[in-house]
């Protein structure tokens, strides 16, 4: 199974190229287009959740705090190779982390596209709700081996960090889990913070690779929703 | 102070290197990421050097801008004792540029179009024509005077457009222009050969800004207005 | 008159250069940037008032169109579409035909271009939001914009499945069925869980991002109706 992202980075698109019976397991709502052999089964994930009631749950749980989606599609290419092709929501890059055995990666929850079984998604709560409003930070775990498809919003950095960087919560997209965070304050008081329109940051340490985006979805979303007719509720 | 313009037209971010004590400011929540050891200090947006009376009216138009203008009251500047990296974006996706003031020159730019600037650039509210009556098309500006380094960002690709004589842009899509030799005033779009009402009415243009003299205006490929109209009918 | 594609395919915009007096160019409403004094604007219901009603109802596109006429040579002319993406341009040769959705169309040069959006009865009528798709029959350019990056796909001789809000348009020689994707989708993103299989020898065009999926994300950051 191989990822190619094609008209990178504003408008990217992702085909996933399956081998014949070879399956691919992404968010629901990210297919744009596939061969006619191509099975899509439905599922509220992931089977690591374990069955019934608790995935339900689990996936809830999940929608509510990372604004991930809270189906997945599994993707099978029936007797014959075929390829399937994901697009985000928002204007933006994606990139293919490969995770190699031993390590874990942190991904914020809505940059998460598509993987194949090779690799575990743990849905483990990690992160905060911040006290500014729409600073929410939720992090999936990749662990196992093989390719994870992310996407972002505005261009992506590649960082290997050795020493240690501040990055604004809406900014990160992932990071190996050599790099520890903490949050903190942008500035030094909490009225500065608020004020200065940065709020809370995260402070990342130690050895890694990150990935930064360079459009913030919530600083979008406040922009352009203002402008929109109310909702009903 | 070096700098670098990434990632554009959709997607660009300003990364530069403070050299030691070094000072850029920047529209507030812009920032990306920085090195440790840069410290953001929170201000209200008026000269550094101003006085009282200077901070009140910037107060004021500080308010009025948050309303109108639709940008923050206050600027970050970030500076460090070793210096170190810092990235800065807007909040849309597009392009930023970077304008020199020599201290002759004066700048117009599109009041949300404001990133980043550095050394005494002086930015001072304009209002281009009654915003209200037009349902938000009006014109808010922000006049740049002073020395030093501007970046402003747009939203779409930007393009440079020579004028000599007259040339018209839609309020929604301008970025910004040049001030010292160009008149500009604001009409609605169809009536440049008498006024047509429906064009007025229906033609979906509105306001649009006429610009006379010689000079240069910049021009953005998108306008979030007509961004707001396209994506109306599939909102629930 | 000559054109050029500028800020392909991030955001791009369309630059007309009229070379003489008279020349024309048909645009949606709402598209025009910017453009020089001597150029003549007119607003008019392009096939009068009940088709232009019905492309508003069933296309979700505007009712009115501007036709923009030199009045001295030189004049530039800039037109963009709303969303963010790719912008190109299609030129059809007499009798040729090319099969848009609707809200991607943004202009076109040629008086004897037809933008039909009667073809194909009730199979013309594709379901979900803005997706009315129009005949566009040449001679003439047509210039049609992309949310996104413009994916082409020469169809293959088994089919190919596209999801709905992608389409942006086909060529002539394809026949399609829409059918309903993938169980829970539907159920969540209401309208919005149709696919159209492909089939024939032809090419579509597919957008990289939707329409949908856009208000889905800025639906939170919406500000809520005031109760009663």
């Amino acid at each position: 199974m191989e990822f190619h992202v094609l008209y990178r980075p504003s408008h990217s698109l992702a085909v996933c190229n399956l081998n014949p019976n070879e399956t691919v397991r992404a968010e629901a709502g990210a297919m744009v287009s596939m061969t006619r052999n191509i099975n899509v089964v439905a599922a509220a994930k992931n089977p690591a959740d374990g069955g019934g009631l608790k995935r339900l749950f689990k996936g809830l749980k999940r929608m509510a705090l990372g604004g991930e989606s809270f189906f997945t599609n599994t993707y099978t290419a029936m007797n014959q190779p075929g390829h399937v092709s994901f697009a985000p929501s928002l204007t933006g890059d994606m990139i293919v982390h490969q995770v190699q055995p031993g390590e874990q990666l942190l991904i914020q929850g809505s940059s998460y596209v598509a993987a194949p079984d090779s690799v575990t998604i743990d849905t483990k709560f990690q992160g905060f709700k911040g006290l500014f409003s729409g600073e929410t930070l939720f992090f999936l775990s990749a662990t196992g081996q093989g390719p994870v498809l992310m996407n972002a919003f505005g261009a992506i950095e590649t960082i290997d960090l050795d020493g240690e960087m501040v990055v604004d919560t809406g900014h990160i997209v992932a990071f190996t889990a050599g790099i520890k965070y903490s949050v903190v304050k942008a500035s030094k008081g909490w009225i500065s913070s608020y004020l200065s329109g940065e709020g809370l940051v995260l402070r990342l340490q130690g050895r890694g690779r990150m990935y930064v985006q360079s459009r913030n979805p919530s600083e979008f979303g406040a922009t352009v929703g203002r402008m929109l007719p109310p909702r009903e509720n | 102070m070096q700098h670098q313009i990434e990632f554009g037209p959709s997607s660009a971010w300003l990364k530069v290197q403070l050299a030691p004590n070094e000072t850029i400011q920047a529209e507030a929540g812009a920032m990306v990421r920085h090195t440790s050891g840069l410290q953001i200090d929170t201000r209200l947006n008026a000269g550094r050097k101003a006085g009282l009376g200077a901070k009140l009216k910037a107060f004021f138009a500080a308010i009025a801008r948050k309303f109108l203008g639709g940008e923050t009251m206050f600027v970050n500047d970030f500076h460090g004792p070793q210096g170190g990296e810092l990235v800065l974006a807007p909040g849309t996706s597009g392009q930023i540029m970077h304008q020199l003031l020599d201290g002759q020159r004066k700048l117009f730019i599109q009041a949300s179009a404001y990133l980043a600037s550095t050394g005494d650039v002086d930015t001072k509210l304009r209002f281009g024509g009654l915003k209200s009556m037009f349902g938000g098309e009006g014109l808010v500006l922000q006049e740049c005077t002073g020395q030093g380094d501007v970046w402003i960002n747009s939203y779409g690709g930007i393009t440079e457009v020579p004028i000599n004589g007259s040339f018209v842009v839609d309020t929604g899509h301008i970025v910004a222009f040049e001030g010292n030799n160009l008149n500009f005033k604001l009409r609605s779009a169809g009536s440049s050969g008498g006024f047509s009402l429906k064009s007025f009415l229906f033609s979906g243009e509105g306001l649009v800004c006429e610009f006379t003299g010689t000079g240069r205006v910049w021009i953005q490929s998108r306008n979030l207005n007509a961004l707001v109209s396209w994506i109306s009918p599939f909102l629930r | 008159m000559q054109h050029q594609l500028i800020d392909t395919p991030d955001f791009g915009m369309l630059q007309i250069t009229f070379d003489q007096t008279g020349e024309k160019i048909v645009s949606e409403s709402g598209a025009m940037v910017a453009m020089d004094t001597a150029i003549n604007m007119q607003t008019s219901m392009r096939g009068g008032l009940l088709a232009a009603a019905k492309r508003k109802l069933l296309g979700g596109e505007s009712l009115f169109q501007n036709t923009f006429t030199a009045t001295s040579p030189g004049q530039r002319l800039f037109l963009s579409p709303g969303p963010e993406g790719d912008l190109r341009a299609m030129n059809l040769e007499a009798g040729q035909n090319f099969f848009l959705q609707s809200g991607a169309y943004v202009a076109h040069v040629g008086e004897q271009l037809v933008l039909d959006t009667k073809f194909g009865g009730v199979k013309g009528f594709f379901g979900g939001v803005g997706l009315f798709m129009i005949k566009v029959t040449g001679p003439g350019t047509v210039y049609y914009s992309a949310y996104g990056a413009l994916h082409e796909i020469d169809v293959p001789p088994e089919g190919y499945t596209v999801d709905n809000a992608h389409l942006v348009g086909f060529t002539e020689g394809l026949t399609y069925n829409v059918r309903k994707f993938g169980g829970f989708k539907g159920l969540f993103f209401s309208g919005e869980g149709l696919v159209c299989d492909f089939q024939g020898q032809g090419r579509v065009f597919l957008q990289t991002r939707n329409a949908g999926s856009l208000a889905a994300f800025l639906q939170p950051y919406r500000t809520v109706k005031a109760k009663g």
